[in-house]
Order: C-alpha cells, then structure tokens, then sequence
C-alpha cells in the first residue's frame, strides 16, 4: 500500500515533466505569435520584434524550455505575457471559484443521482425506471451552454429569482448559493446521469447478494434492507465515480464558467490559449493534470481500504 | 502452423457458445426495453435524414436570401422558418443530421481503432503495457474539452480538425477498456489451450480474443458518439468547430443564441435535434452495455 | 399491463422536457413590465460596466486593446484630446503649442496638475513616458505611435520640445491616443504599472481581481474637480446573451460596442437607453494582391461589383453605414466627394468580366477571423460571390492565429477592420496600404509608389490643409485601384440604464466617466 503511493508519486512526477513538454511544444508549433498578438492589428515589424525580445520568445526553443524548467523545479511558474502577473497569482485567483463550481454540481449530480438511481434499481423496468433513466439520461444530451443560456432566460431575466451570472462567495454562504445554483445544476446534471446508472448498478448487484438474501431470510423489515444493507455497501462504486467525475468536472466546468461569467480556471484557460499566453497555459494544464492525477490516487487508495480484496501490489 | 483438429473443434464450440447466448439475449432484452427502441427509432431517423436529404427537401442548406430573415416556424414555402441569413432551417436541420452522423461515426471509428488497437497490445503483451498506459494517463490528465481545445488551437480550427481532436480524445479511454477485457480473456482456459497448441500471438488476438472483446467496444462506440456529437457542438459555440455556414447543430445554436429574443427557433430547433440523438445515443449504449456485459444482468430477461 | 405504464413513464418524461422547453419560450413574451427601477433621491453615486473580455493591463505604454483603453482612460491623461462631437483636437494637460519650425513642437503644459500618488506632473514625466514608450528595451506594443519623434528635451518645469525626423502631420494625433498617456515616473520605477496604475485622471483604482471585475474610485483632488461618481466597477462577462441580460436586470449599468444582432432586443428593453453614433472604425474585404489574379484591377473590380453591400449593410440592423470611401466620414481625411469613386454593385457585370477573362468556377481561399462581425461579412460574400461563378473555399480561425497569419501570404481574400482611434487618415492609409508595411499591417501587401508618395506627403508636413488634400487624393486612388472594398464603416454604440446621465460616447468608441452620474 505504501509502496503503490510512493510509486505513484513518482510517476507523478514523470507524468507532469511528460505534460509540461507536450504543451510547452505543441503551444509554439501552434499557429499564431504571442507577440502580434499583443502587438495587436495595428504593430509595425519594429513594435513586434521588440516585443518578442522583451517575452524571450527570440532564444532557441530548447534553451526557452529548460529555463521554463529550471524556474519550475524551484516552484516559478513564470510570468504571464500578456498581464505580466505571476502564473501561480492568476491561477490562484480562479481556483476558489472553479473548486466552488465543482463541488456544489457534484453535489447537486449527487442529489438528483442517487434518488434516481435508487428509484430505477427498486422498481426495476417499471415506469419509474424509466422516467429516472430518462431524465437522467436527457441531462447527460442537453448540451450546457445551450441549457445555461435556456436558464438564465428563464430564472433570471423572466423570473428574476437568481442573479444572472457571476460568483463571488462560497456556495455554502447565502450570496453564493444564489449564484451556484444555476450554474451547479447547469453543469450537475451531466454527471447526474453517471451517478444514477452506477447507483442503480451496484444497488442491483448488492440486492442479489448473498447477505441481504440471509438479511430477508431473518426476517428483516424490507425498508431496513435497503437502507441499511443495500445502500451502504452499493455506495462505494457510487462514491468512487464521484470522485473521479470530481476530476473531470475540473476541466469540463469551461462552458459553464463561460455561459455564467464566473471567473474560473477553466475560462482562464480559453483566454491563454487563444491569447497564446505560452505560461499561463502552461501552468494551467500543469494544475488540472496535477488535481486529477492526485484525485485519482486518492480515490485508489479509499478503495484499496474499503475493499480488502484489491491489492495494487 | 497446424492446429490439432480435435482441439480447434472445442475452442469454435466454447466461442459459439458464448457468442450466441449474446445474442439471442441482447435481441430479447432490447425489445423489453422501451426506451432502447426509442432511441433505435431516432437514430433510424437521422439515419434516413442524413441519407435522404438531397430528396427531403428543395433548398440548398447554404443559400442564402437577405429578403427572407428569421421567418418563424410554419411561414409559408419554409415550415421550420429560416435564419438571420434567409436560409432554410429544415434544409439546415437534415444536412446538420448528415453532418453529425459523419462526425460521430469517423471520429469514433478513428478513436476506436487506435484504441483497440493500442488496448490489445497493451493487453496481451506485458512488455507494452507500461509504456501505452503511461502514455494513456498522461493524456487522461488532460481534461478532455481542454485536450480538444489545445488540438483544434494547433490544427486550426475546421470539421477535420475537431474530428481529429476528439478521436485522439477518446483514444485512452478505449484503450484501457479493452485492455481490461484483454486481460481476463487471456486468463480463459481455452486461449492457453490455444497458446499451448501452437498458435501464432497475432492469430490469438484478432481471431480470439478481439471477438471476444467485441462487446465492450460496442458499447464504447456507442456512448461515445454521444459524447464526441456533444463535445463537436460545444467547440462550435466556442468558436472552433466548423465554419459558420456549414449546417452543425452546434455552430447553428451559437449563431442563433444572438438571435435568440428575436427568433428563438434558431437556437430551440438545433438544440432539441442535438439532444435528442445525443440521448438516443446514450440510451442504445446503456442498453447495448446491459445486454452485453456478461457480468450483470444475468437475470434481467 | 406493465407496458402500459413503461410507455406511459415515456409519455412523461417527453412531457417533462417539453415543457422545460416550453416555459422556455412561452416565457419571453410575458416581460415588458419588468425592470422599472424606483427613482431613490439618495442613489448611491456607484455604476457598474462590463466588458467581454478581460482587462490585460493599466499600464498604457504596455497594452494595446480597447478593454483596456476602457480603464486606462478613466485614470489617466493625455496631453490633448479629441472633442467627442467635432473631433478637433485641444490641448488637455497641455496648455497650448507651437510650431517655431516643421519640425519642432514646443509644447505648454498645465500647471498645478499632480499624480494621485502626489508626484508632480511636469515635463521631466512627460519626458519619461515618452522615452519610455519609445525604448526599443521596452517592447512596447505601440512603440511605433512616436516613431516620427527624434528627440524628447526638457526646456524648464512646463516647458517639453519635441524633435521629429521629418515634420509630422499627424503628431497631435498621436499625443491625444491613449497610449501616450502621461504616466507618474516615481510611480513607475517603484511598481509595475500594469498592476498598479498611478495617472492624472478623474479615478484611481481601489480593488482589482484578475478576471473577474476592477473597482475604481473617484480621484477626490482630481484638478478639473471631483467626479461625481464615487464608484466605478469594471465586470467581466465573457458571453455577450449573459451581459446583455445582466443590463436586462440591472447587474449592469452599461455597455457599449452592442451586437448588431442584439440591437433590437436592446432597444425594446425597458428601462434601458441607447445611443449611436457614426464612428471611426472601418471594416473592408482584403485581397492579397501577391497573389493572381487579385493582382489585377479586373478581377478586384468584378469581385466588387459582385458584392451587395447594401444588403449586407442592412444585416447590421442600423449599426453600420455604406460607404466607398477608405477614410469614413469622421476621420480626418474624409471629403464627401470620395463617395462617388466606388464600385457599386452590379453582379451582370461581374459576371461579364469574370468570363471574358476566364475566371469563371475559379476556387479563391478566404480567410476569416471567428468574430461574429467578420464571420458575418465571410458568409454574406461566400455566398453572393457563388452567385457569379465564383467558388469560395472558407477558412475561420481564432483572432490569434489569424493575427500571424494574415501577415503571411497564405490567403487570397481576407475580412479585417481598423478602429481608426487617432481619427487621422494618414493613420489610417500609412500602415494599412503602404508599402513600408508589408508583412505587419498592411495584410494585402498593396504596393503602389503613386500613393505611397501621396501618403508621406500627407505626412510629412504640419500644413493641416495640404494634409487633408493629399489624403483625399490618396484615398480616391485607393478606392479606384480597390486593394480594399469597403464593407461598412462602424457605428459606435452605448446601452445604458435610464437613471444613467451625462454618458457619451466619441466616434472612436471612447467614454469617459467624468461627467457621468447617477439619478
């Protein structure tokens, strides 16, 4: 057990010098100059070459990496080009707000899906079944910046019960739980659906299984079945793929943070690509690579405690 | 190479088995369940609209005609209204179905391939797993609109170009699905009988233990068009899909979102086509993934 | 029995979501009402913008974009300004100049006037700012706005002399854009000016979070006297539908630069005002002239008359006018006459040239920049060039990309604008189509020794009258000789709510909180 994590940080280690080499290349092979960018339509050649003599884009490419890597193993994620703020400032900034973001959708994808998925697996191909499936399912389809924009028509300009957009508390204060709901439940229900299936799943396989046959055979109430002896072992699937949804939703909080103006890492990232901001998006990436690896490994080794039988060994 | 006859006999008897159960169970279940019809049935009917649409109708879905803007839904010569460009939204809508079948198909069968095949190496031969699977973790850290952003940043942005994106996206996780399969298959008794009579590795892969793990792929398929016809449509509203006059229904919503208190059927009509396929999609895979996954649903006929 | 109710659990759930859909819809028409706001007579003096993109920087010798400008306007000065209506320049922390030869520029400075960090304004920080936005080490983006100048000298505390290579027409010009902007030397050898800006102007800032939104407060000794707002705020709101529904409910005080889409929606919003302008900016069809056949006059002139502009115009619902004419009507420059030297449309004609030459089906290779305006233009031309025979291969990138490569030859038709912000033609004309710029702004490499004469005239002397004759030869040369066509000249634009008073807007999009309140 020690040694997996011991050896999965090591591996962090190469995965992240791995990441950091792919996107430092594949932003300067890219199409598109930092320095005309912040030049802008209106710079000579002078204004453009002096630019790019003041970004240190004019040294070799190698030369360019190895210092990026030089500042990075004494923790400098550099200086953005186009704000000339530090990396890690920028990004600091936004974490809060996109940690906000996804932690209240995966709580929101928690509360619309363990009911459904509970739902389906009880009343197996009833009705209810498939009306949880459905509406699951049709939240996974609806693609969310059409769904934001469907929702902000209706609860805040029509309705006017939730502020527009915009997020600037935590969502467990009451400013900021005005201002997550639409967003939490924009992005929450595409992971609802997940949440759902693999709670109807496991919820269907634990129901078979020997002890709670033996519970029923003793003669325990059917509700304290479910509740006691069902749900508690079905939630450990469910709870892993919360944890590695929390990953994903990382990255995929982009749109939503987009469509509600929030002021997150995942907008952070849009603008640095299409700005070509060289350090932002590298250290961006770096981030998320770094959230979701780490998040993985924790989610192994909950596994690995809860479950006796997995040796990763 | 030969096999001995009595041996081949027993492994084609164990594979039919197991490949027939498959079936007549996946057709019966199938027909159970009503939501996986209704999801055939509107894959049919993009299908038969992707297929027919030089038939089904008489405009060119780029033509414009700056006289006729944002007519509604039901305006006469136009039932489904035309955009702030004049041209016909049902021409647009059933090119867009065309559109987005081919996308979703190339860009699978592309992640796919390479995912399968990277997935059986990776499997059967321990030498090649660490490398393919580091190599697929490193791309799994990349959150995947991200990845995509980064591809389409360096390729520029055009249909291809997002195809290419999300099939080297869905690369990884393809991969590690079928390298999981692989690796129970290869315990199975009749794969070492195989390997103890004589039989070449690249025969066992493709002849055996690729059949064999048909079924997950399928299901990957599946879920996957979902996902790749979803992300083609959000790069779209990001401004890096296809160009503004081809019929994608994600570039059509976030062209029609400027219009959207104006002549909302612009963004309504592509947005309820999207979702409806999309969920068509999911539902087939998650019908597809009960009926072929061995290990539950056992009693679920 | 049991499928009934499957299929009635079907029934349902498509229920369920038509009727999201529905509420959606039906919703819209049953506003109007909505969005009076109660006339308080204690309103607080505060009032919140919003942008769609973020600001880069305060600094403004080191950023270049109107998001920015927006800001870096409120908090600093420049030594003469454009009048928003007439656009004749006056002196502001300059009190008045002369010109003792072409080439010398002494200029008075305004007394009394001091940096919100308390350094005083004189000409040793005129000096500073100037140089400092010249020096080649700073990699400024905007450097080559004081290119002409040779030499920047201190004749006493008021007293600056500015030394240019030639005589240089467009000088006040340049000192009124906001990139020469006076900055506060202390201020800026202690800190980074980009993060902390110290200026002359009516606003400091007080609170800045990267992305999300900058505070400004009122410069309570500001010398002209205090503004009357005492809280700006600058928001972010990257989704244009999501900006204007925040000014919708009032999460927003105003916007400017609306959509030509959204202009209708804007209009009909209760408690909400607008206002329009015709403005400077120019939006026009480029084609590289590198190439054939767009090398030759011919095929530009059918490509011209193959273009309805008035029915693209009519697209952008009254927030853009036809023109021919390069330099538009409230840039220096502009005489009413250039109007009758275009091409009009005339797609017979077109079609005429293109098949007595042998163009007919010919594939050109359009580039376009993602941007709603451009990608507009882009899909109007694509199509009305299909209907003469022409084939038109489209190709959309990102801003960034495209900035690189319409610098480069990889291109035959192209969409670009220019915002004109020092409304000077010379301006306009030098870096655009002059051969000197080739490979930077001047995208189509059009290379004509004629006009670039003309255009160094224009120039090269301090004669405002020569000036504007020799702009306006050259402008009617380029419009005959069609490097360019000119799609539509911009109209300015402000969306604001209706307690907002005393906003307005000049022709090159800029505004200034100064006067502006609060009822």
């Amino acid at each position: 057990m020690f040694a997996m994590i011991i050896r999965r940080m090591v591996q962090l280690v190469f995965l992240l010098i791995g990441i950091t080499f792919i996107v430092f290349m594949a932003m300067h092979i890219a199409p598109g100059d930092p320095a005309s960018i912040i030049g802008g339509p209106t710079a000579t050649k002078t204004d453009i070459i002096q630019i790019r003599e003041r970004l240190g884009l004019d040294r070799p490419i190698i030369i360019q990496y190895l210092d990026y890597l030089n500042g990075l193993l004494h923790g400098d994620l550099g200086i953005s080009f186009q704000t000339n703020r530090s990396v890690a400032e920028e990004i600091w900034i936004r974490l809060p707000n996109t940690v906000n973001l996804a932690v209240a959708s995966v709580i929101v994808s928690i509360l619309i899906g363990i009911p459904l998925g509970i739902i389906s697996a009880l009343k197996r191909n009833s009705w209810l079944d498939v009306f949880s499936t459905t509406v699951s399912l049709g939240g996974i389809s609806v693609p969310h910046f059409w769904l934001g924009a469907i929702f902000i028509l209706i609860f805040a300009v029509h309705l006017k019960w939730l502020p527009v957009g915009g997020l600037h508390a935590p969502f467990w204060t009451p400013q900021g739980f005005k201002e997550i709901i639409l967003p939490a439940i924009t992005l929450g229900t595409g992971s609802a659906a997940m949440t759902a299936r693999m709670t109807r799943s496991a919820m269907l396989e634990i129901i078979r299984a020997d002890f709670v046959r033996t519970a029923r055979a003793k003669g325990v109430k059917e509700r304290a079945v479910i509740w006691v002896h069902c749900l508690r072992n079905a939630m450990i699937p469910v709870v892993t793929v919360i944890g590695l949804n929390f990953g994903g939703l990382l990255g995929g909080t982009i749109i939503t943070e987009q469509v509600f103006a929030i002021n997150g890492v995942g907008r952070l990232m849009i603008e640095s690509i299409s700005a070509r901001d060289f350090p932002m998006v590298q250290g961006g990436v770096l981030l998320i690579a770094t959230i979701f690896v780490v998040i993985n490994l924790l989610v192994d080794i909950v596994y690995a405690l809860i479950d006796p039988r997995i040796n990763y060994d | 190479m030969s096999l001995d006859a009595a041996g081949q006999e027993i492994v084609k008897e164990m594979e039919n088995q197991l490949n027939r159960n498959y079936f007549l169970k996946g057709i019966k279940v199938l027909f159970k369940q009503p939501l996986a019809l209704v999801g055939f049935a509107i894959i049919l009917i993009q299908i038969i609209l992707a297929v027919g649409a030089n038939w089904l109708t008489a405009y060119d879905p780029t033509a414009q005609d700056l006289s006729h803007v944002n007519l509604p839904i039901g305006s006469e010569h136009h039932w489904l209204g035309t955009d702030n460009y004049g041209r016909d939204m049902w021409s647009r809508l059933i090119y867009g179905a065309r559109i987005s079948l081919i996308i979703g198909f190339t860009s699978v069968s592309l992640g796919t391939i390479a995912g399968t095949i990277l997935g059986l190496l990776a499997g059967y031969f321990r030498v090649l797993d660490g490398i393919i699977m580091r190599i697929s973790d490193l791309m799994f850290a990349f959150p995947g609109i991200l990845l995509a952003l980064l591809i389409v940043a360096i390729l520029g942005s055009s249909l291809v170009n997002v195809v290419i994106a999300i099939s080297i996206w869905s690369v990884p996780s393809c991969a590690r699905i079928v390298r999981g399969n692989v690796l129970t298959v290869k315990k199975q008794e009749y794969i070492t009988a195989m390997r103890s009579l004589g039989a070449g590795h690249l025969r066992i892969i493709f002849k055996h233990i690729l059949p064999n793990s048909l079924a997950p792929i399928i299901v990957f398929g599946a879920m996957h068009m979902a996902t790749a016809i979803l992300s083609t449509s959000s790069l779209s509203y990001l401004g890096l899909g296809a160009d503004p006059a081809t019929p994608e229904w994600g570039a059509m919503i976030s062209n029609g979102q400027q219009y959207m208190w104006q002549a909302p059927h612009l963004v309504i009509i592509p947005g309820i086509a999207i979702a409806l396929v999309v969920f068509a999609f999911n539902v087939v895979g998650d019908a597809l993934r009960d009926v072929l996954d061995p290990n539950m649903n056992i009693d679920q006929l | 029995m049991k499928k009934s109710k499957k299929v009635m659990g079907l029934v349902l759930s498509v229920l369920f979501f038509i009727g999201l859909v529905l509420t959606g819809c039906s919703n819209q028409s049953s506003e109007s009402s909505s969005g009076k706001s109660s006339g308080k007579s204690n309103t607080p003096q505060e009032i919140t913008y919003a942008s769609t993109s973020k600001v880069v920087g305060l600094s403004p010798i080191m950023t270049n974009d109107s998001v920015s400008a927006n800001v870096i306007t409120q908090i600093y000065e420049t030594l003469f300004v454009k009048d928003p209506d007439t656009m004749e320049i006056k002196p502001n922390l300059a009190e008045s100049y002369e010109n003792p030869d072409p080439k010398t520029w002494v200029i008075h400075l305004r007394k009394n006037i001091k940096f919100t960090d308390g350094t005083p304004f004189n000409a040793e920080a005129v000096k500073y700012t100037f140089d400092k936005l010249r020096d080649p080490k700073t990699g400024a983006p905007r450097a080559s706005l004081l290119a002409a100048v040779d030499t920047i000298t201190v004749k006493d505390d008021y007293t600056v002399v500015i030394k240019t290579k030639q005589p240089y027409g467009p000088m006040l010009a340049a000192l009124a854009h906001y990139n020469s902007s006076i900055v506060s030397p202390t201020a800026d050898k202690k800190q980074d000016l980009m993060k902390k800006p110290v200026g002359t102007g009516p606003f400091m800032l007080k609170e800045w979070v990267a992305g999300d939104h900058i505070t400004l407060v009122k410069n309570p000794n500001y010398w002209k006297g205090a503004p009357k707002l005492d809280k700006v705020t600058f928001k972010v709101v990257p989704d244009v539908n999501t900006a204007i529904s925040m000014l919708q409910t009032g999460d927003v005080d105003f916007l400017d630069g609306i959509p030509a889409e959204q202009w209708s929606r804007v209009q009909g919003m209760a408690g909400v005002k607008t206002l329009k302008k015709t403005g400077t900016p120019v939006s026009y069809l480029g084609f590289n002239v590198r190439h054939k056949p767009f090398s030759e006059l011919k095929f530009r002139q059918a490509i011209a008359y193959a273009i309805d502009r008035d029915a693209y115009v009519k697209q952008l619902n009254g927030l853009g006018t036809k023109s021919n004419s390069i330099i538009g009507p409230k840039v220096f420059g502009y005489d009413p006459s250039a109007e009758k030297v275009g091409y009009e449309y005339n797609p017979e004609k077109a079609k005429q040239i293109l098949k007595e030459n042998g163009w007919e089906g010919m594939t050109i290779h359009m580039l376009v920049a993602n941007t709603p305006g451009y990608m507009k233009m882009g899909e109007i031309v694509q199509d009305q060039l299909k209907k003469v025979g022409l084939k038109v291969d489209m190709q959309t990138m990102e801003w960034g990309t495209f900035l690189d490569v319409s610098k480069q030859d990889k291109f035959d038709i192209t969409f670009l604008g220019w915002s004109n912000s020092t409304a000077d033609g010379s301006e306009l004309l030098y870096p655009n189509l002059h051969s000197d710029n080739i490979g930077a702004s001047n995208v189509t490499a059009y290379n004509n020794p004629e006009f670039d004469k003309l255009v160094n005239e224009s120039r090269f002397t301090v004669d405002q009258k020569v000036r504007k004759k020799k702009l306006d030869e050259a402008n009617k040369m380029a419009i005959k000789d069609a490097p360019w066509i000119v799609m539509n000249h911009g109209v300015v634009t402000l969306a604001y709510r209706d307690n907002v008073k005393g906003l307005n807007i000049d022709p090159t999009g800029e505004w200034s909180l100064y006067p502006v309140y609060k009822e």
